[in-house]
């Protein structure tokens, strides 16, 4: 940088380094800025579920999906068929759509359209019949080939065909009958003889009365075509015209149908890869630590390169580049004005130019910002290195083909002028495409073809320009509200009249568990309650409020355990008894040995001289495990962990929590927690969960959760997102110990927070793919409490089963007729499966939030869909401190997840990452489609197939007045609750009502009904069904 | 027994066709599979086709017969000249066989749980019962023009899997390339194939091979004409097994689904072209210089990929260069031990093509999982893992070691070098017959370009047929 600027200096003086350094100043804002469209997604081994969107949320939902859409070349909704189809099989009633249809009409929507319908009748009549439309060679096929013009659509009611009918008979007998006298004037009626005169002699003698029914029919429809077509004919077009094309890609796309983005993508994939590569490649790009910029300039140079036709030149290009110590802001400034880019025009353009490559691009952004979570980190600037980099090959990429294809040699900044004059005219929608519509529209409402033909020029005018003012997009707006409307208000009914049931009081639970809010913890909880009814359970953040750095006593580094936006300051390592040193030290060399040996194959068999030794000398030894672990992957997984037995860890170990020295550091001394900061954790999550008072029971269960399946790269995506994407085990086991501890309890009793001498907590994980639960310390567990714990143990077991039985329901591979054992071994074999791309559903099914006590929601069957959050209105503050802190974690967190899925599945290639069947791991870092393509972001459609698109429904169990404070004080949570990313509700604490946050008021909810479905368990309600299923009481 | 044994050798080439046809001719009634009746079929199949080729080569084993020849009959018999469709069990084809077998069958396994509820389910299992097909066919080929027969049905199958991706461009464009490549080595093989018929009447391999037994065969063809069909074949063989130059296909095969790009390109059907030497090989001695450039050829593929898989940032394409290393060095082995040390040398670069198939297809299956196998290693060694340094990086000069760099990331310049310096002068070159055959159709017509150029209907007809 420095060197250009003082080449600058000399050159211009003073006073034009000042103009052209606040020039590339300017610039350097201007990338910051068009940078935040880049997908947010970081490295994949720890992912982190947020909005698709984030960078929207300044816009209401709708407008933002809509400008998002354009802006990245998705899709803001569901298909309209795939809403369609909902309505046919009453996912949306009929009522939804009316509802929802009337509420966005307002009053508009008695207004009559000419004297043909009412406005809601028409768009109603456009949302529940597909109008089919396309460009005019698929229309004229249609017409031509299928029997649109002699069978009126079947969807036609028939009371309006009959009308249609009729009334076209009548009115043809009466203009073609001929009066003896001769004609007077020329009416309207005679117009309409001569437009369909010919067709007669098509069906016959009309004198002789003998057509056929069909013939009539055939006749109306291809009157009322010709009608459509002469109305519709030479109306104004429509007035929005493309935005002008700022990259000259997009022009010599549109000009010759050559995409340059295929040139310059080939070469800078295999880049990005490489500079940003976590230590895949054997061979690391020569230069990396100077920068994206000097990289390439350093490889790219070299003489001798690929016969490439054009990259002819670029060598040199780049040889000027690098030796007149130009610096990557300069160069692109440079680009930009050999590309013609006006100063205006630079935030379009640069924002479409890094969204041409959008993975890799954002992954430089995410690699840059959070240095501290990759191996290999990047310098800061790569991103403004990158578009340097990227900028020039497409210089070189436009030149060329405009050469080619245009024979054009000039200037670029010049090649609009020579291009738009070969620029195919922009076509707006044709004045057929306009009548087949009309023609559609008139057999759904019987409008006759004599009816239309008497309609005025401006008549046609403002039909077609009404019809048009409800296209697709806001079609499928309707469609969602109506589609999500039939959801929230079964949430909303359940919980209202599920209040209404007396329930008693769990008297003296019997043990207590605390759980993750995961929506995948709500059936497992659901089943506990039912097998052992006096149980409670609570739902809190998973990672219990202790964000460290954790390293196991198997792990060579330390991870964060702890939400995605927090750092830790606090670093726990788990260490073995000192009784089983020794055996720990032996197992550590064998298993340092195995791994290296390990390792040493990895990278043998794919090297030259060894990889032909290894292969020809003991590949065909390879069967064994390929064979067995594909046909066979559980029993193949059991012989590997008995195997693997002999170097695993010592099995008792212990958790260095108690900090002795001042400050936390990953350092002998400095690992763990001083005494106060133990009590603050333990208090807080007390507190949440509302158990303050004698409440706790003798034994308490703490389980984090986590996922472990083979062959998947998203795999972090089904850890606990409260742990930031890993496995929330040790969070769970650190929470007992810490609440264990005696001198914890008595500071906490001083602070009015008694814990019982007699309870005891026990850490555990939840593994949520293979269905098991794993305690720790349980040597620790005294023997007064044992049984008590084995109990436990037993009822755990029993849920763990039911709630793997429930899971199966969702897979096809697994019977309906599955018991309880078979669905358990099914789970456990999903998750050592090589060829399993469905390890589970993960948060597929999510869809509301509620948090409050848990005797409001107990009983209620939802599905695996609702995050359960534990929080006690009656022990909050006037201020409502605690709902605050606690919407400030799950609300960012639910609706993160939440809207993820929602984008993932409504452009499942846009937005999500597609099908997992091709992917590739690249650079450690993501994944790509086959061999060579963009880093792909999001979901994969493996993971998202079954999922609802909604946004997430929060009800909370408060007062408006606290969630009002709540909401004063949390700008974000307020942001996402009037822009409509999320619904929110509120139960009141003593009622059963319920009001719902719209328009930034709260509207009382009036339930639909005073029943809900009852079951005697949830196994009742849902065995025999794959599908979603609606709330029911279960009366276990 | 003789008779049983040829029964066997019926059910091993025959279980695939019964399974092609019963697919094939089902998806042709539009009607879409059962899941697990599918499954079910393909594993009857392949449990059949494997315990007869085990049996076979039990019988071989015990028995004294080192060679079956099965042989349906003749397409074309005129006295001194026929193409006949024979199957030959012996040494060579039966471990082939039980190779593709294992893998087939496993991959099938592991396709049904892989692929379930894909749209292109029935789509992937029609091709993949026609690459089964065509790998044993291929395998048991007894005379050249069988062997085609199972070439053919394999470049097919493959290149349409790797579009298996229709919807989305770049696999149709890989596939296309893919297809393209396989078209100039099926062209090769076809002359060289006429070219055998043409010396010897007949492509039958046992004949060429004269008295003995593969590998101990003996051919009677002369030390040029031995050079001329073994460069063809080379040319298809470089094609079907990605030598240099053709090398580019292989990482753009990986489009497909993972299962079919582990077990089609990674380990068997880039095997095919070096079975096919194998298959040749009393031809190929009989020519030093042939023999000469096979080894070239392999050892510069084998380089070139070595170099190559050390820059490869993704897992995919890192194993296919891997997996070209070992080709390379396979074809460099076929050149070079027969001839050194005699036909019973044909058995190591068969034992490597065996090894290597087994091995790399583990490895392609398991590629998804790499992420978490490295965070595995590491905790068991401790710390990050290594990054190895090559023998080039100890050795050479820095400016050499970009230079180096840039030519591996960018795969050897092969693909640009094939299409400026092949593909671009062919390319043109129909274009100027395509310009003269319009300059002579407007002269002769007086005028008109050609119909076939102005081929739109007219936009005005909206209605009547």
């Amino acid at each position: 940088m420095s060197t250009i600027e003082a080449t600058t200096s000399q050159r211009s003086g003073s006073q034009g380094r000042e103009l052209d350094e606040g020039r590339l100043e300017r610039l350097r804002h201007v990338i910051g800025h068009a940078g935040h469209l880049l997908p947010s997604q970081g490295p994949i081994t720890v992912f982190v579920h947020h909005n698709t969107l984030h960078a929207f949320e300044d816009l209401p939902f709708d407008e933002a999906v809509q400008s998002g859409g354009r802006i990245f070349g998705c899709e803001p909704y569901l298909s309209e068929e795939r809403y369609r189809e909902a309505l046919g099989r009453g996912r949306i009633r009929p009522v939804d759509l009316e509802t929802v249809l009337r509420h966005d009409l307002n009053s508009r929507g008695d207004e009559p359209i000419l004297s043909l319908c009412t406005r809601f009748e028409l768009r109603l009549a456009m949302l529940r019949h597909s109008i089919q439309t396309g460009p005019a060679a698929e229309l004229r096929w249609f017409v031509a080939e299928t029997d649109a013009l002699d069978r009126i659509r079947e969807d036609a009611p028939s009371a309006v065909r009959e009308r249609l009918l009729t009334d076209t008979h009548r009115r043809a007998m009466h203009d073609f009958t001929e009066m003896d006298g001769g004609a007077g004037e020329r009416t309207g009626s005679d117009e309409f003889r001569d437009l369909v005169d010919d067709l007669r002699p098509r069906f016959g003698d009309l004198a002789k009365a003998d057509w056929s029914d069909c013939s009539w029919e055939a006749f109306t429809l291809r009157a009322l075509w010709r009608v459509c077509r002469e109305g519709a004919r030479g109306l104004k077009p429509v007035a929005a015209t493309p935005p002008a094309i700022v990259r000259s890609r997009d022009l010599l796309l549109e000009a010759t149908g050559r995409d340059t983005d295929l040139l310059v993508n080939d070469v800078l994939t295999r880049y990005c890869a490489a500079y940003l590569d976590q230590g895949l490649a054997h061979g690391v790009l020569p230069d990396r630590e100077c920068g994206f910029y000097q990289a390439f300039c350093t490889v790219h140079r070299q003489p001798a390169g690929p016969p490439e036709r054009w990259q002819i030149g670029l060598a040199q290009e780049l040889a000027r580049l690098q030796d007149g110590g130009i610096g990557p802001l300069a160069c692109i400034a440079e680009s930009l004005d050999r590309l013609g880019v006006r100063e205006e025009q630079w935030d379009r353009f640069l924002s479409e130019t890094l969204l041409a490559l959008r993975g890799w691009a954002g992954m430089f952004q995410q690699v840059e910002e959070r240095n501290d979570r990759v191996v290999h980190p990047i310098a800061p600037g790569s991103l403004v290195e990158y578009l340097a980099v990227r900028l020039v090959l497409e210089r070189f990429a436009a030149n060329d083909v405009a050469r080619e294809e245009l024979g054009y040699a000039g200037p670029l900044a010049e090649l609009p002028k020579t291009v738009e004059r070969r620029l195919p005219p922009h076509r707006s929608t044709s004045p057929e495409q306009r009548a087949f519509v009309v023609f559609q529209l008139a057999q759904l409402f019987g409008w006759t073809p004599h009816e239309l033909h008497g309609l005025s020029r401006r008549g046609w005018a403002s039909l077609v320009e009404e019809i048009e003012s409800f296209p697709n997009v806001e079609r499928r707006r309707v469609f969602h509200a109506a589609y999500e409307r039939r959801y929230l208000n079964q949430i909303l009914d359940a919980m209202s009249v599920h209040g209404r049931r007396d329930r008693q009081p769990v008297a003296v639970p019997q043990f207590q568990v605390f759980c993750c809010i995961d929506d995948r913890e709500e059936s497992f909880r659901r089943h506990l309650e039912e097998v052992a009814p006096d149980v409670e359970t609570f739902g809190t953040a998973g990672f219990y409020n202790i964000a460290m750095y954790y390293r196991g006593a198997a792990d060579a580094h330390f991870v964060p355990l702890c939400p995605a936006v927090v750092t830790p300051k606090h670093w726990v390592e788990e260490r073995v008894v000192e009784a089983t040193e020794s055996n720990h030290q032996r197992r550590t060399k064998a298993r340092r040995v195995v791994g290296a040996v390990s390792h040493w194959i990895h990278v043998a068999s794919r090297s030259f001289a060894w990889g032909a030794v290894l292969s020809a000398g003991a590949g065909v030894v390879a069967t064994v495990p390929l064979v067995s672990r594909v046909l066979f992957p559980r029993l193949a997984a059991g012989v590997r962990r008995r195997l693997g037995g002999h170097v695993q860890p010592a099995s008792k170990t212990r958790l260095t929590l108690e900090r002795a020295g001042a400050e936390p550091s990953p350092d002998e001394g400095g690992l763990g927690y001083s005494l106060d900061e133990m009590i603050g954790i333990a208090e807080t999550v007390l507190r949440d969960v509302g158990l303050t008072e004698e409440t706790l029971a003798r034994l308490v269960l703490v389980l984090g959760h986590g996922s472990h399946s083979m062959n998947n790269p998203h795999e972090a995506a089904h850890d606990c997102g409260a742990c930031g994407g890993a496995v929330g085990g040790p969070n769970g086991r650190a929470f007992a110990q810490i609440a264990n501890n005696p001198r914890v309890r008595e500071r906490l009793a001083a602070r009015g927070l008694r814990v019982p001498e007699d309870t005891v907590f026990v850490g555990g994980l939840h593994n949520t793919c293979n269905e098991y639960v794993k305690f720790y310390d349980t040597d620790r567990v005294p023997a007064s409490h044992r049984e008590e714990f084995e109990a436990a143990r037993g009822a755990i077991e029993r849920a763990l089963d039911r709630d793997a039985h429930e899971r199966a329901r969702r897979f096809d591979s697994a019977p309906l007729s599955i018991s309880f054992e078979e669905a358990r071994a099914q789970m456990d074999a999903r998750a050592e499966d090589l060829a399993q791309v469905r390890p589970e559903w993960g948060h597929a099914t999510n869809a509301v939030t509620i948090v409050g006590r848990r005797s409001r929601t107990r009983g209620l069957f939802f599905d695996r869909r609702a995050f359960l959050t534990s929080y006690d209105p009656t022990q909050d503050d006037a201020d409502a401190a605690i709902l605050a802190r606690t919407l400030a974690a799950v609300v960012p967190v639910c609706a993160g997840i939440g809207l993820e899925y929602y984008f993932s599945h409504v452009d499942p290639y846009g937005y999500g990452c597609s099908t997992k069947l091709p992917h590739n791991v690249a650079a450690l870092l993501g994944v790509m489609d086959g061999a060579a393509s963009d880093l792909r972001t999001g979901l994969p459609w493996q993971m998202v197939e079954i999922h609802e698109p909604l946004r997430q429904l929060f009800v909370v169990e408060t007062t408006p007045e606290a969630m009002r404070r709540v909401l004063d004080r949390s700008p974000s949570i307020d942001r996402l609750c009037r822009n409509g990313w999320i619904h929110l509700a509120i139960l009141s604490p003593d009622s059963n009502d319920v009001q719902v946050f719209r328009d930034g008021r709260f509207h009382p909810y009036v339930p639909e009904t005073t029943e809900l479905p009852k079951a005697r368990s949830s196994v009742d309600w849902y065995r025999g069904w794959r599908d979603f299923l609606d709330v029911a009481a279960i009366e276990a | 027994m003789s008779k049983f044994i040829t029964l066997l050798g019926v059910v091993v080439v025959g279980s695939p066709v019964v399974l092609l046809i019963a697919l094939g001719g089902w998806s042709l009634t539009g009607r879409r599979f059962n899941e697990s009746v599918l499954s079910r079929a393909i594993s009857a199949t392949i449990a059949v086709g494997l315990l007869a080729s085990i049996a076979v080569l039990a019988h071989m084993l015990v028995g004294d017969s080192r060679h079956v020849v099965i042989a349906p009959g003749s397409w074309v018999a005129v006295p001194g000249y026929h193409f006949s469709l024979r199957f030959v069990f012996d040494r060579l084809s039966v471990p082939f066989a039980i190779l593709t077998y294992v893998l087939c069958g496993t991959i099938g396994a592991f396709g049904r749980r892989y692929l379930h509820r894909e749209p292109g389910y029935d789509r992937f299992f029609v091709l993949y019962s026609v690459f089964l097909t065509g790998m044993v066919t291929a395998s048991l080929a007894g005379t050249i023009e069988t062997l085609f027969a199972g070439w053919e049905l394999v470049g097919l199958s493959s290149a349409l899997l790797v579009a298996f991706f229709q919807e989305r461009p770049a696999p149709v464009r890989n596939g296309l390339r893919v297809w393209s490549v396989y078209r100039v080595s099926d062209a090769a093989f076809l002359m060289a194939a006429l070219l055998l018929h043409r010396m010897t009447g007949e492509g039958d391999f046992d004949q060429l091979a004269g008295t003995g037994f593969w590998p101990y065969g003996e051919a009677t063809l002369s030390s040029t004409q031995a050079l001329t069909v073994g460069l063809l074949l080379l040319v298809a063989a470089a094609g079907k097994s990605a030598l240099v130059p053709f090398s580019g296909w292989l990482p753009r095969a990986m489009e497909g689904p993972t299962p079919s790009s582990a077990v089609f390109y990674g380990s068997l059907s880039v095997h095919l072209g070096a079975f096919l030497l194998l298959r040749v090989s009393p031809i190929l001695v009989l020519s030093p210089l042939l023999c000469g450039i096979i080894v070239a050829l392999g050892l510069t593929t084998a380089v070139f990929a070595a170099l190559t898989e050390r820059v490869q940032t993704d897992i995919k394409s890192a194993l296919s260069y891997a997996s070209l290393t070992q080709v390379g060095i396979i074809v460099a082995e076929i050149g070079l031990l027969p001839p050194l040390l005699g036909p019973w040398a044909c058995y190591i670069p068969l034992v490597h093509i065996l090894g290597h198939a087994c091995l790399r297809t583990l490895q392609f299956l398991r590629a998804p999982t790499l992420l978490q196998d490295y965070r595995l290693l590491e905790n068991a060694i401790g710390t990050r893992l290594p990054r190895s340094r090559s023998i080039a990086g100890r050795l050479v000069a820095r400016p050499v070691q970009i230079w180096l760099y840039r030519f591996a990331v960018e795969r050897c310049y092969l693909d640009s070098w094939l299409d400026n310096y092949v593909v671009g002068p062919v390319l043109g070159l129909f274009r100027s017959f395509d310009r003269l055959e319009r300059r002579w159709t407007a002269f002769l017509t007086g005028g008109t370009p050609r119909t076939s150029e102005h081929g739109l209907p007219p936009t005005t007809i909206f209605e009547e047929r």
